[in-house]
């Protein structure tokens, strides 16, 4: 059974402002995830990794800001009802998708799965919305994430293979701190 | 005319022969003699072997003296149990219960034949007045009374107190009893009149127990939380707090172990205020972690020792003070943590106040180190006003200092403003792993030599504390006495006799007993050609301190032996007399400081 | 309404966990409890013993005492004895709560102070490197049990209950939202709260162990018609932990009874005779 990931918020009724707000709550939360993958690669040296978890973490901002300008032209200062305790991973990779020594493809591997997620998200959605501009928008967003999805295919393509053997095997034994 | 009285009382427990000493100490106390009572008995929780020795003095009393001046025996199975405490001399008035069956010249004291030795019919005195032989403590109030002009108006109120809440019956039949015992004594005169010189002062004394002295002077210093767990013989502080910590806003938490208790009292540290747990010897052992906790995470903690016989279980209900070394050192790192030792029960209320206060000011845990002897020794005290002892507050964080905060900020004295949860922008991380000034974890050997001698160097003004020693007797004396704990107060006794007798002696007692505060020892010991460490511990722990840090010249010699058999006044008197003697038979010789 | 956000109770320091830690998760949601809860991060005060769980105030603005193994339900309560108005939280691992800290929690329980405790159960002592922990199922091959654990493992939920603690859930950082509404109640919750909280070691713990057999194997008490007003019933569902996942809360006192902080205020209200301290010798006179 999967956990909701959406609480306290009701899609049928959902305003554009709302569903804006949504977005981008969506995005901040997948920019914080991958600067915390990303932190977390550098704090245990895989740098390559982290780089990608960067490039992630600047596409999410670039999204959120365009959405936030979007919403801040449509709809100016207007009070937001909608907040982070109301999602939970929506596009942002699982915290379990994080590994010590990953490699890149690895790293890809994981941002491909947030995107299915995401992506898989707004179909189900869009199946739930009434209001025609959130219906928009969220079409819209779907594609964003196939695309993003695609962008990662490639970049996966392009990708060094993974070594034979993984680096972790590489890796000294894990130590005791305390 | 006697000044100064030794009275030692044994009985069985059931003979309520403590309780006969307790009411003598309450009316010496309220006619305003200084007066001090110990007790010692069997391991049953009742009704086994049971003495009691209450010394009676128109002047001040450091120790519970040595030789018995009376010697009261309800029988004589028990009352040879306790040799060592209960010594009996030539001029012992040996008084003991007729129903013994012992002839007046077969006293079974083995060596000594005292002149004066009385068979009373103590039992059936008691069994005529009351109705049963039960009474016999309340014929021994009278004998005493009758013999001795002990405070005789105040044990009757006394007794009348105590036995009021029983009912008019019994309290009739004790004073019945002490009436016999006193007509008694009166028509049987002993030999040489002995009767106790009225004090000088009427002024009522209070009467208090070392432990009584610590909870209250705990109350006075501001402590807020008490956490601890039972143990003999530190529990009664405990107790006290527990009935009165609460009206002064404070709570006591009998925790489900030694660890948790001082757990609680770091906690409540922690959260800025002041605290404080109690033990003995065995929870010593098992708080080391936690005052080790305290000392890195800094934070201000008064930890009472109250030293009972060790190792291990040991020996629960005597005196020792062998717990020096652990004080001191252990801990695991390098950890210096301030120890304290009060003589008496006097300067248990000032030892006591001054924990606190250094634990305060330095945020650090502080030990005290008392003893089973002071604890649970009776003593009276004359009233003092406390507030001639000042009271110190950590010092807190402030205005700008509470921007970016740093908890353990390198100042030049070592000593960082602490703040505590509740304080707005004094948020910080306090742990038992080694931090920044920030209070960050680090694994840095530079940080870590910087936050240890940060730790070390803020204590170094305590080196200084004159005011924690006491020097007293001639300032160029050849003859030097240091001594600590409830042993000191022998010593005292013992110094002040030989300097009457003619020599010249000095006698350091250190309250600060760690760290040693080297430039003291030296000054002390500058003119000394010959000395003694006295204390109670099979291995001497204070002479092996000095000798870690300073150069204790060769002729200071250790006078130790393992506690429950502590000194008296006349052996330290002794062997001073032998050490001047060999003075001169040898001759000045030239001191290491000098030349 | 708080005005507070989850990012107003994250620290600078970064955690030295594993990537994949499920206390990644637990944080967050304890992020997200605390900000909901509403008390600004200086009044409150976390406690932790010694385990790679135990790290977890730092990483927290709140004011945090990282102390020794197995001790820190005593000086939690050493704080609320001292400030019963601060939120008090304690936390740790299994090894911390349940080995080492074993004997307190009883005592923690009986006593019911306003304190949350929230273990992160993963049936391993990871810090050190993967020994047997006091969950850990009987027959688990560990570096200290090399031939297979001869140990039945404690089972935290039967024991909170059974020793009567008024609030026992459990979560799992897996569903961080019902983890940080969980997280929410029982700060709420007046009088002593327990979270087990399964968060899943990436570097020793079982397979079965990892998030991705967690979310086949979760069920929430809700969907199984429990009735956390009863503590029969939820002793019954305890018996399953380790081999079924119940999330949500397993017991809540409908009725509980005061709390040791309340009694405390209350007991010094009703001592206090005006009596300043230096008066003290007056309570020894004759």
């Amino acid at each position: 059974m999967m956990p909701s990931n959406v609480r306290g918020l009701d899609f049928q009724s959902l305003s554009l402002l709302d569903a804006l707000d949504f977005a981008v709550l969506i995005e901040e939360e997948a920019r914080e995830r991958y600067e915390e993958f990303a932190h977390q690669m550098e704090l245990h040296r895989s740098p390559e990794a982290a780089r990608f978890f960067w490039f992630m973490e600047g596409n999410e901002e670039k999204h959120r800001s365009a959405l936030a300008a979007q919403r801040k032209e449509r709809f100016g200062d207007a009070p937001s009802r909608v907040t982070r305790a109301m999602i939970f991973d929506i596009e942002a990779p699982d915290y379990d998708e994080a590994r010590a020594f990953m490699t890149v493809r690895e790293a890809l591997s994981a941002a491909l799965r947030a995107e299915e997620k995401a992506a898989a998200f707004f179909a189900a959605a869009l199946a739930v919305v009434t209001d025609p501009g959130v219906k928009a928008l969220f079409a819209e967003l779907h594609e964003e994430e196939v695309e993003h999805q695609r962008l990662v295919m490639v970049h996966l393509g392009r990708a060094p293979a993974d070594p034979a053997i993984h680096p972790s095997e590489f890796a000294d034994d894990p130590v005791a701190i305390d | 005319m006697s000044t100064d009285l030794v009275i030692g009382m044994a009985g069985s427990g059931g003979d309520g022969i403590i309780s006969a000493g307790d009411s003598l100490l309450s009316a010496a106390a309220a006619e305003g003699y200084h007066a001090m009572m110990t007790k010692s008995f069997g391991s049953q929780i009742r009704g086994g072997e049971s003495s009691c020795r209450v010394r009676i003095s128109t002047s001040t009393l450091y120790n519970p003296g040595g030789l018995l001046d009376v010697a009261v025996a309800l029988n004589w199975e028990d009352f040879l149990k306790f040799g060592a405490e209960l010594p009996v001399g030539a001029d012992t008035v040996v008084i003991y219960d007729e129903a013994t069956g012992v002839a007046v010249d077969q006293i079974p004291l083995p060596g000594t034949r005292p002149h004066e030795v009385f068979a009373v019919p103590i039992g059936a005195m008691a069994k005529e007045a009351a109705g049963t032989d039960k009474a016999k403590n309340s014929v021994v109030l009278g004998l005493l009374s009758g013999w001795f002009d002990l405070a005789r108006e105040a044990v009757r109120k006394g007794m009348a107190k105590r036995w009021a809440e029983k009912g008019e019956a019994l309290l009739a039949a004790n004073a019945r009893a002490f009436d016999l015992g006193e007509r008694y004594a009166q028509d049987h005169p002993l030999k040489v009149a002995r009767r106790m010189t009225r004090p000088e002062h009427t002024r009522e004394n209070l009467k208090l127990d070392g432990n009584d002295m610590c909870a209250a002077a705990a109350i006075y210093a501001g402590c807020e939380v008490f956490g601890g767990y039972p143990i003999t013989p530190s529990t009664e502080v405990m107790q006290h707090l527990s009935r009165e910590l609460w009206r002064y806003g404070g709570a006591v938490l009998q925790a489900e172990d030694e660890i948790a208790g001082i757990g609680v009292a770091v906690g409540a540290s922690f959260a800025g205020k002041k605290a404080m747990t109690a033990t003995s010897g065995p929870g010593m052992s098992l708080k080391t972690e936690m005052l080790g906790l305290a000392s890195i995470a800094e934070l201000p903690l008064v930890c009472l020792n109250v030293q009972r016989g060790g190792p291990s279980t040991g020996l629960p209900t005597k005196p020792e003070q062998s717990d020096l070394f652990q004080a001191a050192f252990s801990a695991h790192g390098d950890v210096l943590r301030p120890v304290l030792a009060p003589t008496s029960v006097a300067d248990t209320f000032r030892v006591t106040v001054e924990a606190f206060n250094i634990a305060e000011r330095f945020q650090t845990p502080v030990i005290i180190l008392s003893d089973q002897e002071i604890a649970q020794r009776k003593e009276t005290v004359t009233p003092f006003d406390p507030r001639t002892i000042p009271v110190e507050e950590r010092r807190r964080p402030q205005g700008a200092e509470l921007e970016h905060y740093q908890r353990y900020l390198e100042t030049e004295s070592g000593i960082s403003p602490i703040s505590h949860p509740g304080l707005a922008g004094g948020n910080y991380l306090a742990a038992g792993i080694e931090h920044n000034e920030h209070g960050d974890p680090t694994g840095s050997g530079k940080i870590h030599g910087r936050m240890n001698a940060k730790r070390f160097r803020k204590l170094d003004p305590l080196k200084q504390r004159r005011d924690l020693f006491c020097v007293e007797g001639d300032s160029d004396a050849p003859l030097a006495v240091v001594s600590w704990g409830s042993i000191a107060g022998v010593c005292r006794e013992a110094v002040a006799l030989v300097r009457h007798q003619g020599l010249r002696v000095k006698l350091l007692v250190p309250w600060l007993v760690y760290p040693v505060a080297e430039e003291i020892y030296r000054d002390f010991l500058a003119s000394a050609h010959a000395g003694l460490v006295v204390e109670q511990s099979h291995q001497g722990q204070l002479y092996r301190v000095l000798r870690m840090f300073i150069d204790l010249p060769s002729s200071v010699q250790s006078l130790t032996r393992s506690g429950a058999h502590p000194f008296q006044p006349n052996e330290i008197a002794q062997r001073l007399h032998m050490l001047a003697l060999s003075l001169q038979q040898r001759g000045p010789e030239p001191h290491p400081t000098q030349e | 309404m708080s005005t507070l956000q989850a990012k107003d109770f994250k620290s600078s320091l970064r955690p030295i966990w594993c990537p994949g830690c499920g206390d990644f998760g637990v944080l967050q949601a304890l992020y997200r409890a605390l900000a909901a809860v509403g008390r600004p991060p200086h009044e409150v005060a976390f406690v932790s013993g010694i385990g790679c769980s135990s790290r977890i105030p730092g990483y927290t603005t709140a004011y945090g005492f990282n102390s020794v193994h197995g001790r820190s339900l005593p000086i939690a309560q050493g704080i609320k004895l001292a400030r019963p108005e601060l939120l008090v939280v304690c936390a740790g691992g299994d090894g911390d709560g349940f080995s080492i800290g074993g004997g307190h929690v009883a005592h923690a329980v009986r006593r019911n102070f306003d304190i949350t405790y929230i273990v992160m159960d993963n049936q391993i002592y990871g810090l050190t490197k993967g020994q047997l922990s006091p969950t850990s199922p009987r027959g688990l091959h560990t570096v200290t049990s090399s031939l297979g654990s001869l140990e039945n493992p404690v089972n935290p939920l039967l024991f909170l209950l059974a020793y009567g603690a008024g609030f026992v859930a459990q979560g799992t950082p897996v569903d961080m939202p019902g983890l940080a509404a969980l997280v929410e109640e029982a700060i709420r919750f007046p009088g002593f709260s327990f979270v087990n909280v399964q968060s899943p070691c990436v570097t020793y713990g079982q397979e079965s162990q990892q998030a991705k057999a967690q979310k086949q194997m979760m069920k929430t008490l809700d969907s199984l018609g429990h009735d956390p007003s009863d503590r029969l019933a939820a002793m019954g569902l305890a018996q399953q932990y380790g081999e079924a996942l119940h999330t949500g809360v397993f017991y809540r006192d409908p009725n509980p009874p005061p709390t040791y902080d309340a009694l405390v205020r209350e007991r010094q209200r009703h001592e206090a005779d005006g009596r300043t301290r230096d008066q003290v010798f007056e309570l020894f006179a004759h």
